[in-house]
């Protein structure tokens, strides 16, 4: 049985080609055009300074609002975000107050039933003052935190951590 | 459908499938090539093929315009900008340009918008009956070809004219836009002595033109011997002469400082 | 493994005889450039089909960032053409591809017209394709106007007005649209929906009769 290439296959190999060389032609400017935001690196972690003096820190959660700039295609403007800061063990962590759930907020002690604890009035889950999770309670995660530096005695937040 | 009187004896009718097509219906087939007595190939894979090629090399060139020629985007839209040219897509600059005629505007303006597109349109539509006769030889039908190239002429001379009135245009419009909109050297003895004469009074404070043309850009479109003849022998009926009144010496530092005015 | 998913389907819906048809035909010698080179002129149709994919494609593409609104269409523009990849390169396919596929179309109509192809039995063809050609110049009234920066709204104000200076139905056209009194909002959001939803359908369904007449009526002869 030889394996010689027939006129007919030839020509449909060869049309097949040509289809990939146009298709590609077309295409490719515009999937890269598509996916451009999933390969654009993040804006980088800016760090903002909230105004708080880091003696004002304590083992108490506060909760902190700063305002970060973003920038949304044409857009941009200034997002407030919020962060608990606390000091745990002598180390600065600043958590987000997003609830690892389903997203909702969360807050300290908000709850009197469940002192000492984060909690969150959706689903009722809670978290402990460092940000871990409960267990037996929904969520699944502990809090983000954010990235946090000491400048002049007082502190600046940067990005979300990347776990 | 015959009925026969003795019942049965019916007439069969044949269907397709499940429908009510009857199946002897006389078929529409496109026509055999075996009428053309020269080669002939299959659609797939081998003309296909040579139709493909030829797109592919239409794709090189087309890829390689694209890449040269960004597209064009000017500013946002601003009604309130009275000065701009408005000019339509080239393709439709013909019927644009037609409008700009007498006999096709004011109250014969339906001629222009109306009549002659609607002419050349209808008879194109209805071109298959109008041309009935069988013969198919371009140079067999005169008369169809004749007044097919008189369109074609005509059209390309309409938009060859439009695009060459809005040249011209451009260069004298009031107000038109300019890419460099800064005055260059503002803090000079020729600016001065354009603010101090009347000059700024139709050419306007930014140099971005008010009655008169904008002279934003001037030193790309004229010489310092025609801003000198239209200073002192005024220009195109509608800036008068004499309007400097200044000494040679100041018309001359005034001239240099328009020449300077370049855009990019 | 292929063969077997094919036979399986074919088994079902009987499709060997649709792309057989199209497969098989024979195409004579007299479009085929390969034989004759002036022949390239029977490519002119191709051609404007093919520009009319890059078109939908690009345009396809160009909708993931374009929004259509006074004031933020310019700006989405602006952001596709210079801060996302390739966005120039495929705004360009788009701007220049609509010029190209007009000239493409004004070509093929000429070869139509001059090799008398619009004849008995093809009369309705040629009508077919007059309506593409008028559908094809509606999506490039309609698309001037969606970048919204000077020229695209002067250019349009223009054109309403000519259509507004037709008697006694010149100002309902009008209105229409600019779907209210000026050329503004409510204008440059039907302009979208007519260039990406109405004539793109219409277009289609042109393209479809047109090419199903190709196929029944196959292609003129040699002159």
């Amino acid at each position: 049985m030889s394996k010689k290439l027939s006129r007919r296959q030839f020509l449909t190999y060869t049309l097949g080609s040509t289809a990939g060389f146009l298709g590609a032609g077309m295409l490719f400017p515009m999937v890269r055009f598509a996916v451009d935001p999933a390969l654009k690196k993040g804006q980088g972690g800016n760090f903002i300074d909230v105004n708080l003096p880091l003696s004002e820190v304590t083992d108490k959660p506060r909760s902190v609002q700063f305002k970060v700039h973003k920038k949304d295609g044409w857009y941009s403007f200034d997002e407030v975000l919020t962060a608990w800061v606390l000091r745990d063990k002598g180390k600065i962590i600043a958590l987000s107050p997003i609830c690892k759930h389903l997203g909702c907020t969360v807050s300290w002690e908000a709850n009197p039933q469940y002192p000492n604890t984060f909690f969150c009035p959706c689903h009722f889950g809670r978290y402990t003052k460092d940000g871990t999770n409960i267990p037996g309670t929904p969520p699944p995660k502990p809090l983000d935190r954010y990235e946090t530096k000491e400048a002049n005695g007082k502190l600046l937040i940067g990005p979300l951590m990347q776990t | 459908m015959a009925h026969n009187q003795d019942g049965n004896h019916k007439e069969q009718v044949h269907y397709v499938g499940d429908s009510r097509v009857r199946a002897n219906r006389k078929k529409m087939y496109p026509p055999d090539y075996t009428e053309f007595p020269h080669k002939s190939e299959a659609f797939f894979p081998d003309f296909l093929l040579k139709e493909w090629m030829v797109a592919a090399v239409f794709l090189v060139g087309f890829m390689t315009l694209v890449m040269a020629e960004e597209p064009p985007l000017g500013d946002i839209a601003d009604p309130t900008n009275t000065g701009f040219l408005p000019v339509p897509d080239w393709y439709f600059l013909f019927m644009y340009q037609l409008l700009k005629y007498k006999w096709a505007s004011g109250p014969f303006v339906v001629i222009g918008t109306l009549v002659l597109p609607g002419i050349l349109f209808t008879s194109l539509i209805l071109a298959p009956w109008l041309d009935r006769s069988k013969e198919r030889r371009p140079s067999k039908r005169p008369v169809t070809i004749g007044l097919m190239l008189v369109a074609i002429v005509s059209v390309c001379a309409l938009t060859w004219a439009a695009e060459a009135e809005h040249e011209t245009q451009l260069e004298s419009a009031v107000g038109s836009p300019t890419k460099n909109k800064q005055i260059v050297d503002a803090n000079s003895e020729g600016h001065k002595l354009y603010q101090e004469n009347a000059c700024i009074r139709c050419h306007g404070e930014q140099l971005q033109g008010k009655n008169g043309p904008p002279l934003l850009g001037v030193g790309n479109r004229r010489t310092a011997e025609q801003i000198n003849e239209y200073i002192n022998e005024g220009k195109g009926g509608v800036m008068p002469a004499g309007m400097f009144q200044g000494s040679p010496e100041q018309q001359k530092i005034l001239v240099n400082w328009l020449m300077e005015q370049k855009q990019k | 493994m292929l063969r077997a998913i094919y036979d399986w389907v074919d088994e079902r819906l009987d499709i060997t005889p649709l792309w057989r048809d199209v497969a098989d035909h024979e195409v004579p010698e007299h479009v085929n450039p390969a034989h004759h080179f002036s022949a390239f002129i029977y490519c002119f149709g191709g051609l404007t089909f093919f520009v009319v994919v890059i078109q939908i494609l690009s345009g396809m593409f160009l909708a993931m960032y374009y929004v259509p609104d006074i004031i933020n269409a310019h700006a989405s523009v602006k952001f596709l053409q210079n801060e996302v990849a390739m966005g120039a390169i495929v705004r360009g396919m788009h701007h220049w591809g609509a010029s190209v596929a007009i000239v493409m179309l004004f070509l093929h109509t000429l070869r139509v017209f001059f090799t008398g192809s619009y004849k008995h039995p093809r009369e309705f063809n040629w009508v077919v394709g007059m309506l593409i050609f008028f559908v094809m110049l509606g999506l490039g009234f309609t698309g001037y106007l969606l970048p919204w920066d000077n020229k695209a709204y002067f250019a349009t104000k223009v054109g309403v007005q000519i259509a507004a200076s037709v008697p006694y139905l010149g100002p309902y056209i009008a209105t229409f649209l600019q779907g209210g009194d000026i050329v503004g909002a409510q204008t440059i959001a039907r302009f979208f929906a007519l260039h990406v939803f109405f004539f793109p359908a219409a277009l289609l369904a042109l393209l479809g009769a047109h090419f199903i007449l190709i196929r029944r009526q196959g292609i003129s002869g040699p002159l």
